[in-house]
């Protein structure tokens, strides 16, 4: 809209918080508590994002909240977010089936630095919720394959019953050029994996000290993956964190989500750790 | 510089064709306060403020402003600017004004701030009387103010204008005004120079000092020690000329199928600011103690923010100070106490 009285005839069209439509072509609950959406843009817009980055999902009348890609962009035709439903706007949305329109805007932040993981080993480290996230960069990097090197892929779930993406576990689990390892909290009759949480994951392979890492999960679960990282003594450099924080607007104004003079939202959601190690508020 | 001269006797007439012609918003008494609001009558003008009690950003950052109107699920962008003069306002707000434009234009533009910032008319004016808890004097003194399109000072017999933009410029179509002299431009001058020593209040170091000193002091106890009697109201957020956080709500109309999604002034003092919702209702709040959130709002005012606005993102207002029920929040106190530790 023009300025209403004033000499300049400036059309103000552009609002960076304007959604766009999205259409579900696929919603499946994958968990009790979280449901998986396959969306495509309504207006047929090209799926360009980076692995790595997020949206902010919303229905009018709830509200926003940002959710990573769940799939890569080498799947050009749908995209995948899995929302767990968690408060007024999770909740909203779960009840969306497929022909639904979902709002998203994005794809916004910072993802993967694949032009510094491209021809390197690659050790993902997702707990929780946090394989969301990663499975855009794991799918990224099952589709090109041979532009990596080894990829250890650990996930670590609560228990049985919490384990996202079942299909993709049994597709890693089988794939002779993924190096999965998983481990659950808490065992239950039927389970005959590990038991214990995600670094016992350490003790069972060899990771090399070339490799480039990535970690996601939830705030407790960093140290102690980091820990693991300088016994092995892989350069904090090389080392990549996804974070989560309270992202409102996702553009870098709304101050929700600083980690100190950071944004999470446009400085990140994936920080190489060297540059974030010595932020007091980000661990 | 386009310096004029208008006399006091023609000041009158010059406000009231500005208003005839122009939204303008300015300086007005409420009670035994201040407040930018829209001036109907030249006499509701006060340029003999000392501060307002909200900082004039809520002209472009409104407390509540809403950033898209829905029906069902669809949606339309309102970004409605109004032409407007925002006029007399003081040095230091000026500085703070310049310092949102850059936050809100950074990385996003974000037209719901800068399309009514663009078609605003930014006019200060010098300052008459010092507010009892301002350190404007001794903040930031390397960076001056701008963005505005002409200042005003009252010198011997009227006042000196001073036109920087066509925008400020366009002014001088409402009043009567000459060219000024050499001796009412170094007047000015020197009415606006001598303020800068005579606030009541003052921090003793230089903001480069301070942005480095106070950064290296994240763990000190000092934070704790003054966020103990803090009540986490925000107060001191809500009332900085350089706080733009907000939150992103949506609202229903009455009739339960229309509403807007509103954008409301948040501050980082409050509980719940960094808090996420996990899973069976619990959550995970980043900033979980008085101390921590205290210690952030300092340290955006004199660390985090230096870098991109080339100065510390305080200015000195004391207004932080004056709306603190426990009086903690004066900048002036927990910087000069880091310093000297």
């Amino acid at each position: 809209m023009a300025c209403d009285n004033c000499s300049c005839s400036k059309v103000y069209n552009e609002n960076i918080f304007m959604p766009k439509e999205a259409v579900i072509v696929r919603a499946e609950m994958a968990t009790a508590s979280e449901k998986h959406f396959t969306l495509k843009w309504a207006d047929d817009s090209p799926n360009y994002f980076e692995p790595g980055q997020f949206v902010e999902a919303s229905l009018y009348g709830f509200g926003e909240i940002p959710i990573g890609y769940a799939s890569s962009p080498t799947r050009t035709k749908t995209f995948d977010l899995i929302i767990r439903a968690v408060g007024r706007v999770s909740n909203a949305l779960h009840k969306l089936e497929k022909g639904d329109t979902m709002l998203l805007r994005g794809p916004l932040g910072k993802g993967f630095p694949l032009d510094k993981l491209r021809g390197h080993n690659i050790l993902v480290v997702a707990g929780g919720i946090g394989l969301c996230p990663t499975r855009s960069l794991i799918q990224y990097i099952i589709d090109r394959r041979q532009e990596f090197k080894s990829f250890n892929l650990f996930y670590g779930a609560r228990s049985p019953d919490d384990q996202l993406f079942l299909d993709d576990l049994a597709s890693w689990r089988k794939a002779e050029d993924v190096n999965y390892h998983e481990t659950v909290d808490r065992g239950s009759d039927n389970w005959k994996g590990n038991v214990g949480v995600i670094t016992t994951l350490f003790q069972k392979t060899e990771i090399p000290n070339d490799t480039r890492v990535i970690i996601c999960g939830p705030p407790i679960m960093y140290k102690f993956v980091l820990m693991e990282i300088d016994k092995i003594g892989i350069p904090h450099e090389n080392v990549y964190v996804d974070l989560e924080r309270r992202m409102k607007c996702g553009v870098g104004k709304c101050g929700h989500c600083q980690i100190n003079d950071k944004y999470v939202c446009t400085d990140g959601p994936v920080f190489q750790y060297s540059q974030i190690e010595k932020l007091e508020e980000a661990f | 510089m386009n310096a004029f001269f208008i006399k006091e006797a023609d000041f009158t007439q010059f406000l009231g064709n500005m208003i005839g012609a122009r939204k303008v918003i300015g300086p007005k008494a409420r009670k035994n306060r201040f407040v930018f609001d829209q001036i109907r009558k030249p006499e509701d003008l006060r340029l003999d403020y000392d501060v307002t009690i909200l900082p004039p950003k809520k002209v472009f950052f409104p407390p509540r402003q809403e950033l898209i109107r829905f029906h069902g699920q669809k949606g339309s962008s309102c970004i409605q600017p109004e032409s407007t003069v925002l006029f007399g306002v003081h040095f230091y707000d000026i500085k703070a004004i310049d310092m949102t434009d850059h936050l809100f234009r950074e990385n996003n533009m974000d037209f719901n701030y800068l399309a009514q910032r663009e078609c605003t008319t930014l006019i200060g004016s010098n300052v008459q009387n010092i507010f009892k808890r301002a350190f404007f004097g001794s903040v930031g003194k390397g960076v001056a103010p701008k963005g505005h399109d002409g200042f005003t000072t009252k010198i011997s017999g009227g006042y000196l204008y001073e036109v920087y933009t066509a925008k400020g410029k366009d002014l001088l179509a409402y009043g009567t005004f000459i060219e000024a002299t050499e001796e009412q431009i170094n007047e000015a001058r020197e009415v606006n120079d001598s303020v800068m020593d005579k606030c009541p209040e003052k921090i003793n170091h230089d903001s480069l000092e301070i942005s480095e000193k106070v950064r290296s002091k994240f763990n000190s106890p000092v934070w704790e020690e003054f966020a103990h009697d803090c009540f986490s109201c925000g107060s001191c957020n809500l009332v900085c000329p350089t706080c733009y956080c907000f939150d992103v709500q949506d609202n229903w109309n009455v009739d339960q199928v229309t509403g807007s999604r509103d954008r409301t002034w948040d501050g980082c003092l409050l509980e719940d600011f960094s808090s996420c919702s996990l899973t069976g209702g619990s959550k995970e709040n980043f900033r979980e103690t008085r101390g921590s959130r205290y210690r952030h709002r300092i340290m955006r005012k004199t660390s985090y923010l230096t870098a991109k606005l080339g100065g510390p993102a305080c200015v000195g207002c004391g207004r932080c100070s004056s709306s603190c029920t426990a009086d903690i929040a004066d900048p002036v106190n927990v910087i000069n106490r880091l310093m000297e530790e």
